[in-house]
């Protein structure tokens, strides 16, 4: 009895003591949910709420065929809280972790980041640096995964701090055009810069909320004001052109040991810039975008200057090519200053088109300066009327403002105009002598040159810049006519016979400018070759500059024509509309058909449609079979039973390692051509992950 | 086809619903837990959290069933070779084991993992089942007492030797089963005082930061006051001087206990008890993040997979120590309230089947699993509320883990099998 009361007293008391935990866990709970509870809400809410500016998408820059100059991407910042992680992660994975960083970025050893990290976590840093670049989001998955960083922020310390960046698919190409953006994400150079008001768009502003990991959460309370997105631009550039440019610059360059050099390329019609490049050469010895030469300098042209002063002369006094003049031994003094043609001896008596194509300066200047000598306003309005004077107002800030002396201001020399009508005396930029030359070539309409064609949001078109005329006729057709002659003389027989013999053959002007240092020429010379191509019908003008090339060769015809050259026959090759259509020989003759058997309906259609062969479906099939059928193809579809082995036989390899690597089989090949055999027979059934043997003859 | 029949005839269903309620429950809160709205996972993931926990489950259900199948007279049997098993993995882990926040007490096999020390609480319980269900093992005689002292302190032992004083702390949980069983209730008594006049002085000196010449001089004019009371009768006169030195040298010991044997961390968990704001940053930070998410989840809670605090790695341990505050979250006060209904159902379920045992042996191990359970449910609860220090102990069938649910799955089975063989005598 007595142990029966003591056994439920006891568990009693064990209720009791259980009962009264509960209660007090009880009241607990509904102290902190009600009592505290504001507190808490408030301090839930309270945490890391934050105004933080949105940022808008900068825009992107395209190329004439949509391909991306430039786009913002995100990129990290690799950086660490070392007061983070515990003893035991820090310990066990400091080791591999300097070892990943230091050959992931290289830009310390291992002991050095053991030791960074190291003294940060002595010092309780809560934020350093780790590795010098940023990262993008491919290698911040691969960081993720290593030693200490995979415990995440709250517990590794590590922090990835994402921040858009403008990123060039293309890298250097068209690089110092294209431009760059500062850390305020303000375009500096190039069409960043141009263009930066519609490229920025318009910053935003929200509530963010802090959650875990540093990440912030957007509030979408109704009061944020939306970040507008900044437009898109397609520039003229063509990527296939750019690179053909930049890599046969780069190469002449270094041949040359020049100290910069520059090209652009325009399509003769609508002055649209197809490819600009500009190299010079840094500390390093090595040639990269870094100045506008193109647009932005302005300097003595040189030769390619005296088909402006050809113009002029044969418009204002009836000049024919045929007409000769006496240039003596070389040498020719204008008052004090002795002109001096390029040969030893002199080219004696010589027509204007030798003139031309030899590039005599006496010839030029000599006809010039009786000509003009009384009246140099008119020679002034000639370079007026051929739109040289004055500013391209070019779609990029910055261009090279063209100069020219005025005849009644107090530099005007009696030298003055001699020298001017051989390029020497004015500057400007190449691209404005381009635009020149694009002139001649485009019947004497003169179109402004353009960059940019349109700014657009996604597919919408917000501006379109359209060909702009600067002068409907900057001379005569007749004249014009001539002068294209003694161009396409200039590549025949003249200065720049080095680079005769094309197909379709170059027309163009060869400049070497002796550069002044000092107040005197020196031997330092500016080469350029300014022209168009094809000469018959131009498609293209060219100017290529190569500033102060070393060595023996030092002219425009040495150095500078060379590139043209080569930048022509790529875009030539290139470009298939340039091409005479093919004489027909391969005519389909009866009973002669593709090689090709077997396929893919969509690719086989195309391909005798291009050929002119006759050939249609018996019912809709995605893969088919070739039948013939009289003069014309049948195609039967090919059946590909669900689950087992398609009839590859007549396909091209291709065709058929699509085919079964879609389903899931793989595939061995051997031999060229198209299928004959294959090692598992049609119709068998077929094995996810099983190899077939494919034998193409 | 008899068997079978059988072996499910006696079951107690109402155990295993509830045992099924709170896994389930758990699970979803584990989901709840890792939960990133913007990446759109499955429960199913197996790379979360929640898809692992369904693993274990899958493994716990397979481990009842061989539990339901196997003889229970193994259970008697094998209960003192268990319990020797898991005293040598003790002291294995001990010397092969892997270092884990601060203490050494898993097992790593690949990327398996094993903490011996929850199996420890399911051997101890046997193991004292089996002692005291010798008839003649008495709880007032010396003997007997030591060897319950030698069952329950060397598991405590080596589990304090591997640093994880939590669960070591689990094993005074067995005084009270020792009560039922006859104990006399001093040292139940004397624990609870002690603890009690440990915690206070903790708080008079480090908090409150009064003198403790004051302390000595309050406790020794109370004891003096009592000492004159019991003047008349020897023996209170005796046991009051005792008291108050006694209390004198607990308040004394309490400078060394706290400064020489705590750790630092283990010093701020119960400064933080009575201060949480001493260090928002460091110890305070999980019980403040704990508090906020189930103080923000207001009486109904933000609703399945809507909580914030309890995502994105604010509340740290959020599957496993901390995932009460999941519940507080996202399910509120009904949820919480659910919680402890559930658990205090099962506990208290698993008393009435302890009292039933006809044998000892199944008794007294019925009340070490309520007794565990209860310690466990209640002092997990009691640190995501700021009533307890965190002591890092999972909350039963609901904590991220496998060890812990297939340990606790061990535990409870090993009752309802034990239970539904209650109509047969063990044959010594």
């Amino acid at each position: 009895m007595n142990i029966k009361r003591s056994i439920v007293l006891r568990v009693r008391i064990a209720f009791i003591i259980m009962f009264v935990f509960a209660l007090a866990i009880i009241y607990k709970i509904i102290e902190i949910k009600y009592i505290e509870g504001e507190k808490w809400v408030e301090m839930a809410e309270s945490i890391g709420f934050r105004d933080k500016e949105v940022n808008a998408v900068r825009g992107n820059i395209y190329s004439d065929d949509g391909s991306l100059l430039a786009t913002s991407l995100p990129f990290y910042r690799v950086a660490f809280d070392a007061t983070v992680c515990d003893d035991e992660v820090f310990k066990s994975g400091i080791d591999s972790l300097s070892m990943m960083l230091a050959a992931h970025f290289g830009d310390r050893n291992k002991a050095s980041y053991e030791r960074l990290i190291k003294q940060a976590r002595a010092k309780g840093d809560r934020y350093i640096v780790l590795g010098k670049r940023y990262i993008n989001y491919r290698e911040k998955k691969e960081l993720e995964s290593w030693p200490i960083f995979r415990k995440g922020q709250m517990k590794g310390g590590v922090i990835f701090e994402k921040e858009n960046r403008r990123y060039k698919p293309f890298r250097q190409l068209a690089a110092r055009t294209v431009g760059f953006t500062n850390s305020e994400k303000k375009g500096v150079v190039g069409l960043e810069f141009s263009f930066n008001n519609n490229l920025a768009g318009q910053n935003g502003r929200a509530v963010f909320q802090k959650v875990g990991n540093g990440n912030l959460k957007q509030i979408y309370d109704g009061n944020e004001v939306k970040a507008i997105d900044g437009f898109d631009i397609q520039t003229t550039i063509d990527i296939n052109l750019q690179d053909v440019a930049e890599s046969s610059l780069r190469k002449h360059l270094r041949k040359h040991d020049a100290n910069y050099g520059c090209v652009v390329v325009m399509e003769v019609a609508t002055g649209e810039i197809k490819a600009i490049a500009n190299l010079s050469k840094n500390a390093e010895g090595e040639y990269r975008e870094r100045y506008n030469y193109a647009v932005a300098s302005s300097v003595e042209p040189g030769s390619t200057f005296k088909i402006a002063s050809a113009i002029a002369l044969m418009e204002e006094t009836g000049l024919e090519l045929s007409d000769t003049i006496y240039t003596g031994k070389g040498e020719f003094k204008f008052y004090d200053r002795t002109m001096r043609d390029h040969k030893p001896g002199g080219y004696g008596t010589v027509t204007l088109k030798e003139a031309i194509e030899k590039s005599s300066n006496i010839a030029v200047s000599r006809w010039v300066d009786q000509s003009f000598n009384t009246k140099p306003q008119r020679f002034m309005e000639y370079v007026r009327s051929f739109g040289l004077s004055e500013p391209l107002n070019f779609q990029m800030v910055g261009e090279g403002k063209p100069y020219f002396k005025d005849p009644n201001a107090s530099d005007w020399y009696g030298t003055t105009l001699p020298w001017m009508s051989i390029g020497y005396e004015l500057r400007m930029s190449p691209l404005h002598m381009l635009t020149f030359y694009n002139a001649i070539a485009n019947e004497g309409k003169m179109v402004a040159p353009i960059i940019v064609k349109s700014i657009r949001k996604a597919d919408d078109v917000i501006e379109h810049y359209d060909t702009r005329v600067i002068r409907d006729q900057i001379a005569g057709k007749s004249t014009l006519l001539k002068i294209r002659k003694a161009l396409e003389g200039v590549v025949e027989r003249g200065t720049a016979m080095n680079i005769k013999g094309t197909d379709y053959n170059i027309a163009g002007k060869t400049g070497t400018a002796q550069k002044v240092k000092d107040g005197r020429y020196t031997k330092n010379y500016y080469t350029s070759f300014a022209g168009y191509f094809p000469a018959k019908n131009p498609k293209y003008s060219c100017i290529v500059v190569i500033d102060s090339p070393k060595g023996y060769f030092q002219y425009g015809s040495d150095v500078a024509a060379p590139v043209f050259k080569e930048i022509a026959d790529k875009i030539f090759s290139l470009d298939l509309n340039l091409h005479q259509p093919l004489p027909s020989k391969f005519a389909v003759e009866k009973g002669i058909f593709p090689v090709v058997q077997s396929g893919k309906y969509d690719d086989l259609n195309l391909i005798l449609n291009k050929l002119g062969i006759s050939n249609h479906l018996s019912e809709p099939a995605e893969w088919v079979k070739a039948s013939i059928d009289g003069t014309s193809i049948k195609w039967n579809e090919k059946s590909q039973s669900e689950g087992l082995m398609p009839d590859l036989r007549g396909m091209t390899g291709r065709d058929a390692l699509f085919l079964l690597e879609n389903k899931g089989v793989r595939v061995e090949l051997a031999g060229k051509g198209r299928v004959a055999k294959q090692s598992q027979l049609p119709g068998s059934k077929l094995i996810r992950g099983s190899y077939v043997t494919l034998t193409l003859e | 086809m008899r068997e079978r029949t059988d072996i499910f005839a006696n079951v107690d269903w109402i155990t295993i619903i509830l045992y099924f309620a709170l896994v389930l429950f758990g699970w979803f809160n584990i989901y709840a837990a890792v939960y990133d709205a913007s990446a759109n996972q499955s429960i199913f993931d197996l790379n979360l959290n929640s898809g692992k926990q369904l693993i274990w489950i899958g493994a716990s259900v397979i481990t009842i069933i061989i539990i339901f199948f196997a003889d229970f007279r193994l259970i008697d049997s094998l209960a003192y070779i268990a319990f020797g098993v898991v005293l040598l993995l003790l002291i294995a882990v001990l010397f092969f084991g892997r270092e884990v926040a601060g203490s050494t007490s898993w097992f790593e096999i690949g990327s398996f993992r094993f903490q011996p020390s929850e199996f420890a609480k399911f051997v101890t319980a046997l193991a004292l089942a089996k002692y005291l269900g010798d008839p003649q093992a008495k709880l007032d005689r010396i003997p007997d007492l030591l060897g319950v002292c030698a069952i329950l302190f060397l598991p405590v032992a080596l589990i304090l030797l591997q640093g994880d004083a939590g669960t070591a702390m689990v094993f005074s949980i067995f005084i009270l089963v020792l009560f039922r069983e006859g104990l006399s209730p001093i040292p139940l008594i004397l624990g609870v005082l002690g603890a009690i006049v440990f915690l206070l002085a903790i708080y008079l000196t480090q908090i409150v930061e009064l003198s403790p010449t004051w302390i000595y001089t309050t406790i020794i004019i109370i004891g003096i006051i009592a000492t004159i009371i019991n003047r008349k009768k020897r023996s209170k006169l005796i046991t009051s001087i005792l008291i108050t030195l006694a209390i004198c040298g607990v308040v004394r010991s309490v400078d060394f206990v706290f400064e020489d044997v705590l750790k630092p961390h283990q010093q701020t968990r119960i400064l933080v008890l009575f201060n949480p704001d001493l260090d928002p940053q460091g110890a305070g930070y999980n019980v403040n993040q704990s508090k906020i998410a189930i103080g923000s989840g207001g009486f109904d809670g933000k609703g399945f997979l809507e909580g914030t605090q309890t995502k994105y790695d604010y509340v740290p341990e959020q599957s496993t120590d901390f995932i009460f505050c999941t519940i507080g979250e996202e399910h509120g006060y009904i949820g919480s309230f659910i919680v402890i209904v559930l658990f205090s159902a099962l506990i208290l379920r698993v008393i009435q089947l302890a009292e039933r045992q006809k044998m000892r042996f199944s008794r007294v191990y019925g009340y070490c699993v309520a007794m565990i359970l209860f310690f466990h449910f209640s002092i997990n609860l009691s640190m995501t509320i700021g009533l307890f220090p965190v002591i890092g102990i999972p909350l039963p069938f609901f904590s991220y883990g496998g060890s812990s649910l297939i340990a606790f799955t061990v535990l409870l089975f090993t009752m309802v099998k034990l239970d539904s063989h209650r109509m047969q005598v063990l044959s010594h």
